[in-house]
C-alpha cells in the first residue's frame, strides 16, 4: 500500500542530478555575466563617482536614487544600500568563479589548454573583484579561507597578485584568441590589472615592469580620437584592455540599466539623470584648457551631441555622463555600452607613476605625455618628482573622469581628506577611506569586526 | 371524566409520534400516533405529564378544553449533541479535549458569501479576520500562527471530505460546523492539520414530511470608517509648504475644482441572496436538496461577484438500515469582475485639484503648470507642464480593468456504511472535485495611453503603430489593445475505509476506528494566452481573430505534478462509567512530495483524558452542579504545505546575470550558475498540549469551558537570506526556528426562559495567544518583510519576538531646527519638521542598528458578545466581536513621493515651524518606516444587530419570518485608516506574516450593510 506514495515522482532537488549537461564554460561565461548586474549600474556609480569630487547625484533634489544623496554627501553608514549591494555582488561573483573553477577542475574534458583557459579567466575575474573589495573596505574575508574572520589587507593582495600570476601563466594574448572569444580576459588585461595592484600596493618597482609587459606585448595603443574611446565604435579595439561586454540588439544584453540611470531626464530625456559631472570637474577640465577630454565626457544641456541629437535646453540638470551615453540605444533598459575597465592610457598612467616613484622622472614623462599628445594638450617636462606626482595624478583625474576610478584614486594617494573637505562635504581623517561593513552582513556574522570609527 | 384528544409538536411543528402522556397520579396513560394524535380520559384539574425522549417534559393542566396542542421543547443539554470528530461522531459529554460547535441558526442569522466569515466572534480560539471585498475569503488563524513560509489555511472537511476552496459551500445547506482546535483530536487528519481542523457538516432530510424553505435577503452596504481627506485650500497651503522646503514651484491659490475622491470612486454596493431548500425522508430514504444563488457588487462600480450553488444529499437506508448510502453532489459555479484595490490608494493620494475628468472628456491626471502653479494640463508659450506625482486616476483605473473570471466547481462523493454485526460498522467513502476556471483580461491600452495625458491625440498614437525598420516590430504600448485568456483545471479525490467497533460491558464502553485513506490532489493544468488588436466588442473578442497582424499571440501552458498522500489511522476511546475517559489516536501519514532517505513516512500519535468530576459522590449532592468535566491532551500535527528547495543550476533565456557577450558581432551567449545549496526539507511539525474543563450549572442555564494550550511547531520552515559574503546566490529555505502559541480559551453561556413567550441568552468568549520565535540559529534570523514597495521594510524575523514582528526606527519627536540636527545623531537628509528618530545603541549613527521590535499585527487576545432575545414572535439578537494587542501599520499615510494628498487630521497636526508641535511631521518630511506610522489595531465591532418577527401556521405557509439587519453597523477604534483588518498580503494570498498583512497600502474598507430578508417554511 505504501507504494501509492512512490508513483509519483519527486521533483529531483538537485539540478546535478536532472541529466541536463552543462559545460565549464557555461558556468565561466556565468562568472564574466555577473558584471552585467544592475548594481554596476546603480549603487556602484553611489559609490566611484557620486561620492566623489567628480560627480554630483543628479537628478531631482526628491529623487534620492535611495541613497545617492548620501554618499554624495558623505553621509553615508553601515546601513546604506549602495555599499552593502557592492560588497554583495563582489562577493557573489567571487563565488562564482570559484564554484566555476572547481567545476572545470572536475569536469572531464580532453582539451587541457581550453581547461586551463577557462580556470585562468575566472581567476583574473576574481581578483578583479576581491581588489575591487579590497580598495573599498580594506581588511576583507576571503572566501575559501573564512566568512567571519577578515584577513588583512597585505593577505588579500596576495592571493589577488597569486591569481593574477596564475592567470598570465595561461592566458593567451588579446591576438591569440579566436575572434569570437572577443571579449574575454587576456594576458594582457591581468598584466595590467596586476600593475595597477602593485601600485595601490606602492610596489614601484613591480608596477613599472608589469606596465612595461604590457606596453612591449605591442597588443595596444592610444585610440587617436579621444572622443570616440567610449563609443561603440571602439569597442574593443587597441587601446582596450578589458571591457564589459553588452549588445543593443534584441536580446540586448549589456549592464543593465547602465544608460538609463545616467540619460538626461526631464523634457525629451531619456533616463533618470544620476551620476552628473560636477561643476568642480569641469572646472578642471577648463583650468587645464582641456576641451577635447571635457566635451566627450560631459554633455551639456541644450547641446548637440555628435549623433545629432538635440539635447532639450530644459532637461533637468546642467550636465550629464557622456561616457554612459549610447547612440544607438539611448534610454533603453539595456544598451550597447561597453563598459571600459581598463584601457592603455591607464597602462601608461600606472608606468608613468611607478618611474616617478622609483627617482626615474625623465622616463616618467614619456608615457605621461603619450596620453597628453593624443588630447593636444602640452608636453610636460618638468622632472621634480614632486611637481611630477601631482601632474600624473591631475592627468588621471581628467583621462579617467567618469570612469570610476576617481574616488579610490584619491584615497590611495592621501589627497581624499584635502581634496573632499575643499569640495564642501565632511570627510573625516581615518573613517571615510574606507567603506563601512555592511550591517547586514554584521548581523549575520556577529563577529565580524567593523572599519575604525563606523 | 371527558375524552381528551390532543396533538404533540416539536417546535418546528412536527408531529412526534409515539410520546408518552400520563394523567399525574392514575395509571391512565396513552401514547401518540404517527400523526402525533393522541386521545385520553381525563378531567378538568386534572394534570397531563407528556413526555418525549429527548425533550423536556412537560405539565398541562387541564382546564375546559377538549382538545389540546402540546408543543415540547427539545431537553437543551448540549451535552447530548453529537459532534463530529473526523472519522465518526461523538457524544460533547464524552469529549477529551477542545472542540467548538456552531449551529445552523448561528450561521444564518450573519448572512456572508461564506459561513466562516458568519461566525467571526463566535468561537474562542479561532481568530477570522475578514475583508468585505466581494468574493473574499477570510482568514482563519486558529490558536495563533505557527508558521512563516509554509500554508496557513485550516483544513476544511465537508462530510468527510477535503475541500479546498470553502466559498464553493453555500452556508445555509450547513447544519453545523465543528473546529477541533486541539492537537488530541485535530491529530486524525495528520500531515494538514497544524492549522486546526474545520469539519463541515450539510443538512440531511429529516423524518416527517416534506418541508420546503425559501431564505431570501437584499441588502445595501457603504464604507463604515471613511477617512476625511484634505480639501482644495487645505492641499495648496500643504503642497506648498512641502515645495518651499525643497525650493520647488509654488501652486496658485486660484484653481478649477475641489475633487473628492472617495466620493467619485465609491457607490453605494449591494448583497442578495435566494434560496430554496427541499427535504424529507420517506421509508428508505433521506433527501435534502437546494439551490441558492448569491450575489455582490462591491462599493466598487462593476466590482461583483455571483456564485450559484446545487446540493443534493440523499441517504438510502436498505436492509433494515443495516446498510446506508449516502450520496452528496455540490455544483457551484462563480462569476468575478475583479476591479483594481490600487485605486483605494490612487485615491488617498489623489489631489483634490485634480478632476475626474477633462472638459475634453479625458480622465484627469496629476499634471501641473508648473509656471502659473495652476493644476491642468494647459500652458502659453515658455510655461513648463510637470506632474504632481505619478499616481494615476483611480476613477479610470476601475473604469478600464475589464476582467472576467468564471469558475465551475463539482463536488461529489459516495458513502456506504454496512452494519457487520451490532457492533461493527464497516465504511467506505469516495469523493472527487473538478475545478475549471476561465479568466479573461481584456486592456484598452490605446485608451489609457490617450488618458495617461490629455495632450495626446489619436494621430501621435497611430505614428507609433509604424513598424520599425530595422526589425520590423512596433513596441506593445501601441498595440490598440491586449486580451489574455487563462484557463486552469484541477482534479482530486479521496478514497477511505474504515470499521469502527463499539462495545459496553458493565460500565466500560470502548470505540474503536481503524482505517487507512488515499489521496490524490495539487495536480493542475493552466495554459494562458495572450493576444494583441483583438475586437474591442466583448461577444467579438477572441484570440484568434485580429484586428491586425502586428503581434503575435503568446501561449504557455504549466503542468503541476499532484502530490499522493497515503494514511493509516487507529483511534482508541474507552471510558468507564462515564466518568473517567481515555482516547489515543495514531495516525500514520506519507506523501509523495517528501522522502527522508527511504521513508516517506511518519507517525502522529495524540492521547488524551477526561474526569467527569460532577459523577463523583462527593458533588453529586452539589445542586447547582449539573456537569463538570476536567480534561488534558497531547498531540502532534503536520503542516505538509510547505515550499522545498529545488533546482541548484541557474539559467536564463534572456537579459540574466548568467549570460555574457562575446565575439565581434557581440552575440549573446547563454551561461549558468549556482543557486544555492540545497537543504533537504520536510513538512512541519507542530506538538501540542492543552488542559481544560468543561461545565453546566444552575439547571444547564450556565455552560462554559475553559482551557490553556501551548502549541510550537518544532522545525519552522524559514527563508534564510544566503550571508552576504559568501558563495550562495539565492535565499534558499532550512529549518531554522520554532514558533509557540500559548494561551487561554473561555466560553460563558447563560440561557433562560423567564416564560413561555420570553426566552433569552447571552454568551461571551475570550481568548488570548501569545506568539514567540524561538531557538534561531545566529545568522539565520535576517529574513525581512512587510514591504512598503518603495524599498522599505518594516517586519524582521528575530529569535525571542513574535513572528515577523514589526521592526523600524522608533520616533522620537519633531526636528525642530537645523541646530538641533546638527547636534544629534540624525537620518542622511534629516530637515526641520521631519521626525526624529532614536539613537537605540547611543553610537552617535542613525542605522539599522537602532531599529526596534514593536510588536505584532497578531492580537494578543479577542473576544465575543453574542445575546439573543425572543420575545412572542420577536427575536432580537446582537453580535460584538473585538480583538487588540496588536499593532497594524498605516502605509496609506507613511509612503509619500511628494506632492500627493493627505487626510484632513494630518494637515490639520502638521509642523508649520519651530515650536509648533513635537509630535507630527511638517509637510516636507521623509517617507522612512517608523513607529510614528504603526497604530493600536484594538478594535470592537457591533457586527450584527438583527430584529426579526414570525408569522406562524398561516393558511399555507407554516411559518415566514420577515427580519432586518444590520451588519457592522458601529465600530469602535483608535486607528486613523480605512480599516484595522488587513489580512491581505497581495492580490491573493491572505495572512502571509511576511508579506503585507497588517499594513494598510491598499486594503479594501471595512463596509456597513443593511439587509432586509425573509425566511419561509411550508
Amino acid at each position: 500500500c505504501d507504494d501509492f506514495v512512490k508513483e509519483v515522482e519527486i521533483v529531483d532537488p538537485t539540478a546535478e542530478e536532472s541529466g541536463e549537461i552543462f559545460e565549464p564554460v557555461q558556468f565561466v561565461t556565468g562568472v564574466y555575466g555577473r558584471h552585467t548586474d544592475f548594481a554596476f549600474a546603480f549603487s556602484y556609480l553611489g559609490i566611484t563617482e557620486i561620492i566623489s569630487d567628480n560627480a554630483d547625484k543628479g537628478s531631482s533634489p526628491t529623487d534620492t536614487g535611495t541613497d545617492k544623496h548620501l554618499l554624495d554627501g558623505l553621509e553615508h553608514n553601515a546601513s546604506t544600500p549602495s555599499i552593502r549591494a557592492m560588497w554583495t555582488q563582489w562577493y557573489k561573483t567571487i563565488g562564482r568563479a570559484s564554484l566555476a573553477i572547481e567545476y572545470t577542475e572536475e569536469y572531464e574534458m580532453t582539451n587541457e589548454s581550453l581547461r586551463a583557459r577557462l580556470i585562468g579567466e575566472c581567476k583574473f575575474l576574481r581578483a578583479l573583484n576581491y581588489f575591487w573589495l579590497v580598495r573599498s573596505f580594506g581588511e576583507v574575508t576571503l572566501q575559501h579561507v573564512d566568512l567571519v574572520e577578515r584577513a588583512p589587507v597585505s593577505e588579500v593582495y596576495a592571493f589577488i597578485e597569486q591569481d593574477l600570476k596564475e592567470a598570465i601563466e595561461v592566458l593567451p594574448l588579446k591576438s591569440e584568441y579566436a575572434s569570437s572569444d572577443l571579449g574575454r580576459a587576456t594576458q594582457g588585461a591581468a598584466q595590467s590589472l596586476l600593475a595597477k595592484v602593485y601600485l595601490y600596493q606602492e610596489k614601484w618597482q613591480e608596477a613599472a615592469d608589469m606596465a612595461q609587459e604590457v606596453i612591449n606585448s605591442g597588443e595596444y595603443g592610444l585610440e587617436e580620437d579621444y572622443a570616440t574611446l567610449w563609443r561603440a565604435s571602439t569597442e574593443n579595439g587597441r587601446e582596450s584592455v578589458f571591457e564589459i561586454q553588452a549588445r543593443g540588439d534584441i536580446i540586448a544584453h549589456g549592464v543593465q540599466q547602465y544608460s538609463q540611470t545616467q540619460g538626461a531626464s526631464g523634457p525629451n530625456g531619456w533616463g533618470w539623470g544620476f551620476n552628473t559631472p560636477s561643476e568642480d570637474l569641469l572646472n578642471a577640465f577648463n583650468e587645464e584648457g582641456d576641451t577635447i577630454r571635457r566635451d566627450a565626457t560631459i554633455i551639456f544641456r541644450g547641446e548637440t551631441l555628435w549623433d545629432g541629437r538635440q539635447v532639450d535646453p530644459a532637461v533637468q540638470n546642467a550636465m550629464y555622463n557622456e561616457k554612459a551615453y549610447s547612440s544607438a540605444n539611448a534610454g533603453n533598459n539595456d544598451t550597447d555600452k561597453n563598459i571600459r575597465v581598463i584601457r592603455f592610457a591607464e597602462v601608461l598612467l600606472i608606468r608613468a607613476e611607478a618611474l616617478n616613484e622609483l627617482g626615474r622622472s625623465s622616463e616618467a614623462i614619456i608615457p605621461l605625455n603619450d596620453v597628453r599628445d593624443r588630447v593636444n594638450l602640452g608636453a610636460v617636462s618638468t622632472t621634480d618628482q614632486g611637481e611630477l606626482r601631482m601632474l600624473i595624478w591631475k592627468e588621471r583625474r581628467l583621462e579617467l573622469a567618469m570612469e570610476h576610478d576617481r574616488w579610490f584614486d584619491i584615497i590611495r594617494t592621501g589627497q581624499a581628506g584635502d581634496v573632499m573637505r575643499a569640495h564642501g562635504k565632511p570627510f573625516i581623517d581615518g573613517k571615510h577611506e574606507l567603506f563601512p561593513i555592511p550591517n547586514d552582513q554584521r548581523i549575520q556574522t556577529p563577529d565580524m569586526t567593523q572599519n575604525p570609527q563606523w | 371524566q371527558d375524552a381528551i384528544t390532543g396533538t404533540v409538536m416539536d417546535a418546528d411543528n412536527q408531529p412526534l409520534p409515539g410520546a408518552n402522556i400520563l394523567v399525574e397520579g392514575t395509571n391512565r396513560y396513552a401514547v401518540t400516533d404517527f400523526d402525533g394524535n393522541f386521545s385520553i380520559e381525563a378531567s378538568s384539574g386534572e394534570v397531563l405529564q407528556i413526555s418525549y425522549v429527548g425533550f423536556r417534559t412537560r405539565n398541562v393542566t387541564i382546564g375546559n378544553e377538549q382538545t389540546l396542542t402540546v408543543m415540547l421543547e427539545e431537553d437543551t443539554s448540549e451535552l447530548d449533541e453529537v459532534v463530529v470528530v473526523g472519522y465518526g461522531v461523538q457524544k460533547k459529554s464524552d469529549i477529551t479535549g477542545a472542540v467548538a460547535s456552531v449551529k445552523a441558526e448561528d450561521i444564518v442569522k450573519q448572512p456572508a458569501l461564506t459561513a466562516v466569515q458568519s461566525i467571526q466572534g463566535k468561537v474562542a480560539g479561532v481568530n477570522i479576520v475578514s475583508s468585505d471585498a466581494p468574493g473574499s475569503t477570510p482568514t482563519v488563524m486558529v490558536r495563533g500562527i505557527g508558521t512563516a513560509e509554509g500554508g496557513r489555511e485550516p483544513f476544511y472537511v465537508v462530510d468527510g471530505q477535503p475541500t479546498q476552496d470553502i466559498r464553493s459551500i453555500n452556508p445555509s445547506d450547513i447544519e453545523s460546523i465543528d473546529f477541533l482546535k486541539g492537537a488530541s483530536y485535530a491529530n486524525i487528519y495528520g500531515i494538514r492539520a497544524a492549522n486546526g481542523v474545520i469539519l463541515i457538516t450539510t443538512k440531511k432530510g429529516k423524518k416527517g414530511k416534506a418541508k420546503i424553505n425559501v431564505d431570501s435577503f437584499y441588502g445595501v452596504r457603504s464604507t463604515l470608517n471613511r477617512v476625511d481627506m484634505a480639501n482644495a485650500s487645505q492641499y495648496i497651503t500643504y503642497f506648498n509648504e512641502e515645495s518651499a522646503s525643497l525650493g520647488g514651484f509654488m501652486l496658485s491659490e486660484d484653481q478649477q475644482f475641489n475633487t473628492d475622491w472617495y466620493d467619485e470612486l465609491l457607490q453605494l454596493g449591494s448583497i442578495s441572496s435566494n434560496s430554496l431548500s427541499i427535504s424529507g425522508a420517506g421509508e428508505a430514504i433521506d433527501y435534502f436538496f437546494s439551490y441558492n444563488f448569491y450575489e455582490e457588487e462591491g462599493i466598487l462600480k462593476d466590482n461583483k461577484y455571483s456564485r450559484g450553488t446545487i446540493r443534493n444529499n440523499n441517504t438510502y437506508h436498505l436492509f433494515d438500515d443495516k446498510f446506508r448510502i449516502t450520496q452528496n453532489i455540490n455544483i457551484t459555479y462563480t462569476n468575478e469582475a475583479p476591479k483594481p484595490f490600487s485605486a483605494f490608494n490612487n485615491a488617498y493620494r489623489q489631489s483634490p485639484l485634480v478632476p475626474v475628468y477633462y472638459d475634453n472628456g479625458r480622465f484627469g491626471q496629476s499634471f501641473v503648470n508648473q509656471t502659473t502653479g495652476v493644476v491642468g494640463y494647459r500652458s502659453q508659450a515658455g510655461e513648463s507642464v510637470g506632474r504632481l506625482y505619478p499616481h494615476g486616476n483611480p476613477v479610470a483605473d476601475v473604469y478600464y480593468q475589464d476582467q472576467d473570471i468564471n469558475t465551475t466547481t463539482l463536488q461529489g462523493q459516495i458513502t456506504a456504511e454496512l452494519d457487520i454485526t451490532d457492533k461493527i460498522t464497516a465504511t467506505g467513502r469516495f469523493g472527487a472535485t473538478k475545478f475549471y476556471s476561465k479568466n479573461n483580461n481584456y486592456n484598452p491600452i490605446r485608451e489609457r495611453w490617450l488618458n495617461a495625458d490629455p495632450r495626446r491625440t489619436l494621430e501621435q498614437f497611430e505614428a507609433g503603430r509604424v513598424p520599425d525598420e530595422e526589425d520590423g516590430t512596433i513596441s506593445t504600448e501601441f498595440a490598440n489593445n491586449s486580451y489574455r485568456v487563462i484557463d486552469e483545471e484541477f482534479f482530486r479525490w479521496n478514497l477511505e475505509g474504515f470499521v469502527t467497533y463499539n462495545d459496553s460491558f458493565d460500565k466500560h464502553n470502548l470505540s474503536a476506528t481503524l482505517g487507512l485513506s488515499r489521496e490524490n490532489y495539487g495536480g493542475r493544468e493552466k495554459m494562458e494566452a495572450l493576444a494583441y488588436d483583438v475586437y474591442e466588442e466583448k461577444r467579438l473578442r477572441s484570440l484568434g481573430r485580429r484586428t491586425s497582424a502586428f503581434f503575435d499571440n503568446t501561449v504557455e501552458q504549466e503542468f503541476n505534478q499532484s502530490t499522493n498522500l497515503q494514511s493509516y489511522f487507529a483511534r482508541v476511546e474507552y471510558d468507564f462509567d462515564k466518568k473517567y475517559f481515555v482516547r489515543a489516536v495514531l495516525r500514520r501519514d506519507g506523501t509523495s512530495d517528501f522522502i527522508t532517505g527511504d521513508n516517506y513516512f511518519e507517525n502522529f500519535p495524540a492521547v488524551s483524558l477526561g474526569w467527569t468530576i460532577s459523577k463523583e459522590s462527593f458533588l453529586e449532592k452539589v445542586s447547582f452542579l449539573n456537569h463538570l468535566k476536567l480534561f488534558a491532551g497531547w498531540g502532534k500535527l503536520g503542516n505538509a504545505n510547505v515550499p522545498i528547495n529545488i533546482q541548484q543550476i541557474k539559467t536564463n533565456a534572456g537579459s540574466g546575470n548568467q549570460n555574457y557577450v562575446f565575439g565581434p558581432t557581440q552575440s549573446l551567449i547563454f551561461g549558468s550558475s549556482f543557486g544555492s545549496p540545497v537543504v533537504p526539507l520536510r513538512w512541519e511539525v507542530t506538538e501540542e498540549w492543552e488542559a481544560g474543563f468543561d461545565f453546566e450549572l444552575f439547571d444547564r442555564r450556565l455552560t462554559g469551558t475553559l482551557d490553556y494550550y501551548n502549541r510550537k511547531n518544532t522545525n519552522t520552515i524559514v527563508l534564510v537570506k544566503n550571508i552576504l559574503n559568501s558563495a550562495a546566490e539565492d535565499d534558499f529555505r532550512a529549518h531554522a526556528a520554532e514558533v509557540t502559541n500559548t494561551g487561554f480559551e473561555a466560553l460563558l453561556s447563560w440561557r433562560d426562559n423567564i416564560s413561555d413567550d420570553f426566552s433569552y441568552n447571552l454568551s461571551v468568549n475570550f481568548s488570548t495567544n501569545k506568539n514567540r520565535v524561538q531557538n534561531v540559529p545566529t545568522g539565520y534570523d535576517g529574513a525581512t518583510g512587510g514591504s512598503l514597495s518603495n524599498g522599505q521594510i518594516t517586519k524582521r524575523l528575530k529569535d525571542g519576538e513574535p513572528l515577523f514582528a514589526w521592526w523600524m526606527y522608533e520616533a522620537d519627536g519633531i526636528w525642530q531646527n537645523q541646530e538641533e540636527i546638527d547636534n544629534n545623531p540624525s537620518v542622511g537628509g534629516a530637515a526641520p519638521g521631519h521626525l526624529r528618530y532614536k539613537d537605540q545603541n547611543g553610537d552617535g549613527v542613525i542605522d539599522d542598528r537602532d531599529k526596534k521590535y514593536f510588536g505584532s499585527y497578531i492580537p494578543t487576545f479577542n473576544y465575543g458578545v453574542n445575546i439573543g432575545i425572543q420575545y412572542k414572535k420577536f427575536d432580537l439578537s446582537i453580535d460584538g466581536f473585538g480583538l487588540g494587542g496588536n499593532k497594524v501599520y498605516n502605509g496609506l499615510a507613511n509612503t509619500r513621493l511628494g506632492g500627493e494628498n493627505v487626510t484632513a487630521e494630518t494637515f490639520k497636526n502638521r509642523w508649520t515651524g519651530e515650536g509648533s508641535t513635537n509630535s507630527h511631521p511638517g509637510a516636507y518630511r521623509d517617507a522612512l518606516p517608523s513607529s510614528y506610522w504603526l497604530e493600536d489595531g484594538d478594535f470592537f465591532r457591533i457586527n450584527n444587530i438583527t430584529v426579526g418577527y414570525a408569522f406562524e401556521d398561516l393558511s399555507f405557509f407554516n411559518r415566514v419570518r420577515f427580519y432586518v439587519t444590520a451588519q457592522n453597523p458601529f465600530m469602535f477604534t483608535r486607528y486613523s485608516g480605512f480599516t484595522p483588518e488587513l489580512n491581505r498580503s497581495g492580490d491573493n494570498e491572505y495572512g502571509n506574516p511576511v508579506g503585507t498583512t497588517g499594513m494598510e497600502l491598499s486594503a479594501y474598507p471595512t463596509t456597513r450593510t443593511f439587509i432586509f430578508g425573509v425566511n419561509l417554511q411550508l
